[in-house]
């Protein structure tokens, strides 16, 4: 019979939210512990999403619907989660903030980027996009993020991002943040160009890197 | 222009819903079911379909989706709806030939069929690709000096004087209005003064295409992009594309960038969310005739083979059910100075040929680099006049687009992809003649492709 922790990983497979929801309830219920559902329930079952993407098997609703289930899942676990961080800070996750720089309206490349590192067990804030710079750097601040992630599909608002590295600078925060870039248009050398502190050619790159930048790769 | 308030009105009135849940559960859910409903099937070895029952399928589907979803307005978050009389109406409406450009150099763009016994036409550049300003009308006169090349387009100047443009700002307004002059110069420097324009390629916002609207710059016989967003959604900025172009006249592209293995899934649901673009932007972007770019979630190129197929799939759709003029454009992955891009363009030149597409090209590299130039341009429409002269039948262009993919399929593999050299390393700049070794490339494929049969 399937265990509990085997049923949380399909429904996120499946991108079904309302049942990974009833079945992390019932895996609480039954004494399982939040790290325990998070890591052997809902993790494999977002690497299993993510490895299908990256073979062409998954498109981008299963991602997006997985990354649904997976939110939801978490509303439940988060608080649950950060009481056990207050204890034991190795259990933290980082938080990411994303967005589409100003100018910009293209969101297919960033969600999937978000969705990705969601369901790498981070916590992604996902600010849409055409977002300005200020706002950006206030949400970092105020939510505490790690790293500040930037998307641009339009080669004309790419300048943005170097804009933002700039701000960053200007106001003694660039220390605070690791800032990663991404976009069709983006090559490594222009990040390093402008001081980002890395780029992805895809969203499963850019997980590798900002795994690396926190210091887990 | 009342019809249009009409719509403008529903972006407005229309039923409120999120972004995420028009993605998942409007277009995502809807082509999921379209395509078990009408049991849409893709074959990786048959990149052109020849099943007419399956072409018409997609056709249904898409016409469906439309009547069903309408379109999304991002700046409001609502549905602007479309009636059944509209749509109808709309497609009855799409013009059938299109005159562009003036004088001695215009041409009629046509909307085509499948075998059709007229030739297809050809947009010559690389759209979008940023180009440097100090080659940028060098770049320009590379692909409109080319005998074959009907009509012109370009890439994007992306700093004027030294300047970065960054979109919505003032620079972009120079950078655009800059980019007409340049190419009014290039047709003028190679005597087509009169050829008719895709242009405005560096208007990123409105901006720039709102200020070029003129007569000696973008005028009434030349053409601009009202791109639709991913997927079946505008904006206001986008609506304001079309607006202008009311009382001035100029021609509308409509331009949906559908993503294969986006929220449409694989190639079926991606052709079907396509056929549904093309449908309601006759309405909410006023188009006159219709680019279909749809692109790779992975590679961005339209040489792959699941993007060929929906290029073939949306180009015989609309042949078969409802003629409108299509302009096919050719993206592939490789850039000047490769011998693979030859390849992939004359894989892409043959599918969009005996689909019932004219052709734009080509924005070598994905259009992410200036490494592009007009030989390629050249070689598009040489590949795809020879489809043309054969009367190539579609299973003799699917056997073609085998073999050539099996020539360049390995670049998709490639770490960093196959970029190739930019412009200026791949052309002389004063005597605007490719290299002699890019020209070598050019004339050992044309030689092979020959002796096997194609040429």
């Amino acid at each position: 019979m399937e265990d509990a922790l085997s049923k949380i990983c399909r429904a996120v497979v499946e991108g079904d939210d309302v049942s990974v929801v009833e079945y992390v309830r019932e895996a609480l219920q039954a004494g399982e512990s939040p790290l325990r559902i998070l890591n052997e329930g809902l993790m494999p079952g977002a690497d299993i999403v993510g490895k299908r993407f990256e073979e062409g098997e998954y498109f981008l609703p299963d991602l997006m619907l997985a990354g649904r289930a997976l939110k939801a899942a978490m509303e439940i676990l988060k608080p649950l989660l950060a009481a056990a961080a207050a204890t034991d800070p190795t259990l933290k996750k980082a938080r990411i903030v994303i967005a589409t720089v100003q100018t910009d309206i293209h969101d297919i490349g960033k969600n999937i980027v978000a969705s990705m590192l969601a369901a790498a067990g981070y916590e992604v804030i996902d600010m849409g996009v055409d977002v300005p710079l200020n706002a950006i750097i206030e949400k970092a601040e105020e939510t505490k993020a790690d790293i500040i992630a930037l998307s641009a599909l339009l080669t004309t608002s790419m300048p943005y991002m170097k804009d933002l590295i700039e701000l960053l600078k200007a106001r003694g925060l660039r220390q605070k943040y690791r800032v990663m870039v991404g976009g069709a248009s983006v090559t490594p050398e222009w990040a390093e160009s402008i001081g980002a502190d890395g780029t992805g050619r895809d969203a499963v790159e850019a997980v590798r890197l900002a795994r690396r930048l926190l210091g887990e790769g | 222009m009342r019809d249009y308030l009409g719509i403008l009105d529903r972006a407005y009135d229309g039923e409120y819903i999120s972004e995420e849940n028009w993605d998942l559960e409007k277009v995502a859910a809807s082509a999921r079911r379209l395509v078990r409903k009408y049991r849409l099937e893709w074959d990786r070895n048959q990149i052109i379909p020849t099943d007419d029952a399956l072409i018409d399928a997609v056709f249904q589907a898409g016409l469906e989706m439309a009547i069903e979803l309408g379109v999304y307005c991002r700046s409001t978050e609502r549905i602007i709806r479309l009636t059944l009389d509209e749509i109808e109406e709309s497609l009855r409406a799409m013009p059938q030939t299109l005159v562009m450009g003036e004088g001695k150099d215009a041409r009629t763009l046509y909307a085509r069929r499948i075998g059709d016994e007229r030739a297809p036409l050809f947009f010559g550049g690389s759209p979008g690709s940023p180009i440097p300003e100090e080659y940028f009308l060098e770049n320009v006169i590379s692909y409109v000096q080319e005998p074959l090349i009907d009509l012109a387009t370009c890439g994007t100047l992306t700093a004027i004087a030294g300047r970065e443009v960054r979109t919505g700002q003032p620079l972009e307004i120079v950078a655009t209005r800059r980019e007409l002059q340049l190419l009014h110069t290039a047709l003028a420097r190679v005597g087509r003064p009169g050829m008719g324009m895709l242009a405005a390629q560096s208007s990123v916002s409105e901006l720039g295409d709102l200020a070029v609207a003129q007569p000696n710059l973008l005028r009434r016989c030349d053409s601009h992009l009202v791109p639709l967003l991913n997927e079946l959604k505008l904006d206001f900025r986008n609506m304001a594309r079309a607006v202008n172009s009311w009382e001035y006249g100029m021609i509308n592209a409509s331009l949906p960038c559908v993503i294969v293995g986006g929220l449409g899934g694989g190639p079926p649901g991606s052709a079907v969310i396509n056929v549904a673009s093309f449908i309601v932007s006759n309405v909410v972007c006023l188009a006159d005739y219709h680019i279909l770019h749809p692109i790779h979630i992975r590679h961005v190129a339209t040489t792959t083979r699941e993007v060929l197929w929906v290029i073939s799939a949306v180009g015989q759709a609309f042949a078969r059910n409802a003629p409108a003029i299509i302009v096919a454009d050719i993206y592939p992955k490789s850039g000047a100075g490769t011998i693979e891009l030859l390849y992939e363009t004359a894989a892409n030149a043959i599918v969009n040929s005996v689909s019932a597409c004219h052709l734009e090209g080509c924005g070598s590299a994905d259009g992410k680099l200036p490494n592009c130039s007009g030989l390629e341009a050249r070689w598009m429409a040489e590949v795809a006049l020879a489809a043309y002269r054969k009367k190539m039948t579609r299973e003799e262009a699917n056997q073609w687009v085998l073999r050539l993919l099996e020539r360049y399929e390995k670049v998709f593999a490639q770490e960093g992809g196959n970029p190739g050299k930019p412009f200026d390393q791949v052309y002389n700049l004063k005597t605007l003649r490719p290299t002699p070794e890019w020209q070598a490339m050019y004339d050992q494929v044309k030689t092979e492709l020959k002796v096997e049969g194609l040429i």
